[in-house]
């Protein structure tokens, strides 16, 4: 099988702190508003009546770091007009913004916002997997930032033979749409893709 | 709702529009040739197919508005083995290259007739590419309100709709103005009207009982997913937008039901051309309001999948 470059993302250990976020776009001089990753709180339950018991509760939130995911079937090349979305031979997808016509056309057929508006320079811009750093032998920002070592990388089929093959929990979308190449650890409250019992909380601004 | 989603309003139902006006104008110019002469038929419809090219070109300029960056335009269509976008842009210029050629060839009356239809005939097939394209684009798994049969139906019928109502107005204007300046052929002119009038009306009446019906069904196949995304829009559809929604179906059924039915009768006995001229204008308006409301709805009840 040919290489798939991937990320993996431990879920059962992040702490929200959004490291990776910020080291993301220290790294790669983003605007405030353009997230090549984004962390988002996933929550829900509610009190639930027990007869004869007190009321007990079943909240849960827990935390997703979401970049690229670098996919297989990578919908934003299929779709992007002026092929400036390009699938390299170890799997990584790449957006060479000197190309696009600030369309937004991959926004829309991407599911997880990872081409992101730079409102400014009128193109998009997306995750590189820091090709840069990795060229030199050093790990991607966001893999080094995490202070809890919930982030790791490397081809999809080590990955998936290291920590399994999980690779939608909510709020991801189900994994048949494009195939991404992510592998998870969820986390012990992981609600399954188009479960539906919670929804985001995060703040408008945060992602 | 922001300047790119009106650009792409604009974009898409002027475009339809011209397409729907020339198959619509060519389909009527081969029937009033063999009832008549090819001369009588080009009178009635050489000027009303000059006004397609303008209508295009304003959609086409629309389109800018929603790039970021316009100066990167002729890079798009680079992705013609597997975006649909990219098609989209392609067939459009086609379109436009090959109805102007034709347009410019059918006002100067040169090269042969049967030449000229040809090429007639490969640029309405163009433009209905065209519209297939401008469908294609939106049939993306992630757009589950975008992602069923109804686009290509609504998009079918709305270049339909508003190309045989548009025709039907710019034919009204064009005997009015050969009234005016060439009396002597009024007559052969009138019939010729009436009959054209007659066969917009009849199309209209169809096409309009295609959106009542292909609309409603869409809502409720939305309703009923099992999608969230898609309850979302139909929601939105139903509730925060349901005046839009229920007003477009409304000015529909007036526009190319209503006023067709009405234009229908009127065209059957010569003599009330004036009000014949003024029900396809209004029809012709409501139909366009109808439907430039019916694709703020298409863009404004976009829920995206995921995050």
């Amino acid at each position: 099988m040919a290489k798939q470059m991937a990320f993996y993302f431990n879920a059962s250990t992040c702490t929200g702190c959004k490291a990776c976020q910020v080291a993301c776009q220290d790294r790669n001089n983003l605007p405030v508003d353009v997230r090549w990753r984004r962390v988002y709180q996933y929550g829900g339950g509610s009190w639930t009546p027990h007869p004869n018991l007190l009321i007990a509760n079943n909240i849960y939130v827990y935390s997703l770091s979401v970049a690229c995911m670098h996919c297989e079937n990578a919908l934003c090349a299929d779709v992007c007009p002026t092929a400036a979305i390009t699938k390299r031979s170890d799997g990584v997808v790449l957006l060479d913004s000197t190309k696009c016509i600030g369309c937004r056309y991959c926004e829309w057929a991407c599911p997880y916002g990872a081409p992101q508006f730079d409102e400014a320079a009128g193109v998009m811009t997306k995750c590189d997997f820091c090709q840069d750093l990795q060229a030199k032998g050093e790990n991607p920002a966001c893999v080094d930032a995490c202070v809890m070592r919930c982030l790791d990388y490397g081809d999809l089929e080590e990955l998936r033979a290291k920590y399994g093959d999980l690779s939608s929990i909510e709020p991801l979308p189900k994994a048949s749409i494009t195939h991404p190449a992510l592998v998870l650890t969820p986390h012990k409250h992981a609600q399954p893709t188009g479960a539906g019992n919670g929804k985001l909380i995060n703040l408008p601004e945060e992602v | 709702m922001s300047v790119r989603e009106w650009a792409l309003i604009t974009f898409t139902i002027l475009a339809q529009m011209s397409v729907g006006s020339f198959v619509i104008l060519g389909i009527l110019h081969f029937l009033a040739a063999r009832k008549s002469s090819v001369e009588a038929a080009d009178r009635l419809s050489d000027r009303a197919l000059l006004a397609i090219g303008p209508v295009l070109i304003l959609g086409m300029l629309a389109s800018f508005a929603h790039l970021g960056n316009p100066l990167n335009a002729p890079r798009a269509v680079v992705n013609l083995g597997a975006s649909w976008l990219s098609r989209e842009i392609f067939f459009g210029v086609l379109f436009a290259i090959l109805g102007g050629v034709f347009a410019l060839m059918q006002w100067r009356k040169i090269a042969t007739f049967q030449l000229r239809q040809v090429i007639a005939w490969i640029a309405a097939l163009v433009g209905l590419v065209l519209v297939y394209s401008m469908a294609m684009v939106y049939m993306l798994e992630t757009q589950p309100v975008w992602n069923t049969f109804a686009t290509p139906v609504i998009f079918f019928s709305a270049t339909i709709l508003l190309g045989a109502l548009a025709v039907g107005a710019a034919l009204v204007a064009n005997y009015a103005y050969v009234m005016r300046k060439d009396p002597s052929c009024a007559e052969a002119q009138c019939i010729l009207l009436r009959d054209a009038v007659r066969w917009i009306s009849i199309v209209s009446i169809v096409v309009m009982g295609v959106e009542l019906v292909v609309i409603p069904l869409h809502l409720a196949y939305l309703a009923n997913s099992a999608v969230p995304e898609a309850v979302t829009s139909a929601g939105l559809m139903f509730g925060q937008f349901g005046a839009v929604f229920a007003l477009r179906l409304a000015l529909v059924f007036i526009g190319a039901g209503l006023f067709a039915l009405f234009l229908y009768r009127l065209a059957l006995s010569p003599g009330q051309e004036k009000t014949l001229g003024n029900v396809v204008y209004g029809a012709f308006a409501l139909v366009l309001v109808a439907e430039v409301m019916g694709r703020f709805l298409f863009y404004v009840t976009q829920v995206q999948v995921g995050l």
